[in-house]
């Protein structure tokens, strides 16, 4: 178990755990800026839970399925092994890297923003330890999806019920348990990402098409598609939450809010191969960014459209000028991830997860941000 | 074979400042002529073509000059002299072959021509109307081959291009690197003996990250080189 642990930590984390060093400097800077800031809010214990079980479940879900793994576990499948510690060992080592550089991230910016005891901050812990072992036990007992589901509610539905923290506690731990159970009984090479079957599709375009090319890659990835959907979900519920300030200067900011699409932005940062291909053809400044940029550009615009219209409905006061606004942040934000795309793209991470949740993703809402700022002192 | 077609002064080529791959190597590639390139393991081949194709940032050169006159392997003229084919390229997952020569071409500002007769040498009927990303690693192999071929850039870059084919498909590739003189000048790559003395004008041993020896005409054979490989590596 020990050498397996030690196979994937280091390829978290680096040979010398470097990266473990920096990701806990990190947690720190943005633990003593926020707290420093003065900025404090109330959170429910509850909503610290939620937050912390599904953002670990989804982290954990996105490291087991990276395809990076896939050529380690080929091998490692091949040599003799001792099912169990296989199954520990490997879990344990992206459960680590995921509680203490993804998970460490967002604790610290909780922690720093409102105040907490030392009860809830052991069983915000046990939250996202159970949140390892159990989407550990959901995917490799994935046959039994349904089953998986029903547990997952099930475990949802708790967090609501039970406010006691010592109860809930008992439960996370108890369910922490169950979950290791299942993994103890789990295959070991239900972990192994196996190449899709190549069912060929035939498609008869003799023309090459880049808008085309994007399209069947978005429709390609469904967690690409869910995070699309998801930012369009947020485009109808934005207009509500900001009903409430009851001013015309919030408009913008639901456009710089809804520039964060991040999948759609790292297009070249995800894919090395066709990053290398686009450099390596001439005149792909204008024959690929362009149509990618505009790419981008209607992603955006069908969010900034839905959430126009429901903040129509909600307030029934959008303007030509607001319709232009959202076209110019839609515009903006396409061009700048483009740049940041062709004169910066991310490179050397291991998981998806790591583009994902990188820095660089909010330099762009950031900077809409800051001009939302602007355009809404003009607006209010 | 005629005059200069490529020709490069004191490259050298890093991953780490301190450890270089290439060091001091010179290079003159004439027109019209197939150039074999040999080397162990880590020897630089990739690293060289690499470098060539614009793709390897860490370098110095004294100097480069494409038919005489000084040029940057990242210069739009450049890059649409010559195409490379990557020993591995897992690029434009979601186009189809067809629409893939459909955009280099287009990138490349030339008409699309009739790729059938490789499509057929390389036995690719099939799957022209496949997505790429569901090809095997032979088939997407010959996809870069076959739009390499059907575009005749003036320079031909290929890394270990018999790589995932099958027999049928190399022997045909012997066949097309042999015949590419008609159309410019082709560097290859290989680990296969039989490759380079089946194709090339010129063989050039790469060691210590130099061009150590460059066999020519009559004198290549594979006893030749091996003798070559075995005494610049101490074997």
């Amino acid at each position: 178990m020990k050498t397996i642990f030690k196979i994937f930590a280091n390829k978290m984390f680096g040979v010398r755990y470097e990266r473990l060093a920096k990701a806990i400097f990190i947690d720190l800077i943005v633990f003593w800026g926020l707290y420093s800031s003065g900025f404090r809010i109330q959170i429910r214990p509850f909503i610290l839970y939620l937050m912390v079980s599904t953002f670990t479940a989804g982290v954990m879900r996105q490291t087991l399925s990276a395809e990076a793994h896939a050529d380690d576990m080929m091998n490692l499948l091949m040599l003799p092994f001792e099912r169990k510690a296989f199954i520990f060992g490997y879990v344990s080592g992206l459960g680590v890297y995921t509680v203490l550089v993804r998970t460490g991230m967002l604790l610290a910016a909780v922690y720093a923003i409102a105040s907490w005891s030392s009860l809830e901050i052991i069983c915000s812990g046990l939250c996202a330890c159970n949140a390892v072992l159990m989407t550990a036990a959901v995917y490799a007992w994935r046959k039994r999806q349904g089953a998986g589901t029903i547990w997952a509610g099930a475990f949802t539905a708790s967090i609501f019920l039970l406010q006691d923290t010592r109860i809930f506690s008992a439960v996370t731990v108890g369910n922490a348990l169950a979950a290791a159970v299942f993994l103890s009984g789990a295959d070991a090479y239900s972990f192994y990402r196996k190449e899709g079957r190549r069912k060929q599709v035939r498609r008869v375009s003799r023309r090459h098409s880049v808008w085309r090319y994007l399209f069947r890659y978005l429709a390609s990835h469904k967690n690409y598609l869910a995070n699309t959907a998801v930012m369009w979900g947020a485009a109808c519920v934005l207009p509500v939450m900001f009903g409430q300030m009851e001013s015309r200067a919030a408009l913008p900011v639901g456009f710089a809010v809804l520039s964060i699409n991040t999948p759609v932005c790292i297009l070249l940062s995800c894919d090395p191969a066709l990053e290398q291909a686009v450099r390596l053809l001439p005149g792909q400044k204008k024959a690929f960014c362009i149509p990618y940029c505009l790419f981008v550009f209607l992603c955006n615009t069908i969010a900034d459209v839905i959430y126009l219209m429901s903040w129509e409905l909600q307030a029934g006061d959008v303007t030509a000028a607001a319709v232009w606004m959202g076209a110019f942040f839609s515009f903006q934000s396409a061009v700048m991830s483009v740049l940041l795309e062709w004169f910066f793209p991310l490179r050397g991470w291991k998981t998806q997860s790591d583009l994902w949740h990188h820095p660089r993703k909010y330099a762009v809402p950031v900077l809409m941000m800051l001009e939302a700022g602007i355009a809404g002192r003009f607006l209010g | 074979m005629g005059d200069s077609l490529l020709q490069i002064k004191n490259l050298r080529a890093w991953y780490q400042p301190d450890r270089a791959v290439l060091t001091d190597l010179s290079i003159k590639l004439r027109e019209h002529e197939a150039v074999g390139l040999i080397g162990l393991n880590g020897a630089g081949k990739t690293t060289l073509l690499k470098t060539l194709s614009g793709i390897h940032e860490g370098f110095l050169a004294d100097g480069v000059w494409m038919q005489g006159s000084p040029v940057k392997f990242r210069d739009r003229d450049f890059k649409k002299f010559r195409y490379t084919v990557f020993a591995e390229d897992h690029s434009f997952p979601y186009f189809t072959f067809r629409e893939y020569l459909s955009y280099v071409f287009s990138a490349y500002g030339r008409k699309a021509q009739d790729a059938g007769p490789f499509i057929q040498g390389f036995h690719f009927e099939e799957y022209v109307d496949a997505l790429m990303k569901d090809l095997s690693t032979g088939n997407r192999k010959k996809v870069f081959l076959i739009t390499a071929f059907a575009l005749k850039p003036e320079l031909l870059l290929l890394d270990e291009p018999a790589d995932g084919l099958d027999f049928q498909s190399t022997e045909y590739l012997y066949r097309q690197i042999a015949g590419y003189k008609e159309y410019g000048t082709v560097l290859f790559s290989s680990h296969i003996l039989e490759s380079i003395t089946l194709t090339s004008d010129r063989v050039m041993v790469l060691e210590d990250g130099q061009i150590g020896k460059i066999f020519e005409d009559g004198s290549i054979n594979a006893e030749n080189i091996r003798e070559a490989l075995r005494y610049e590596n101490d074997i």
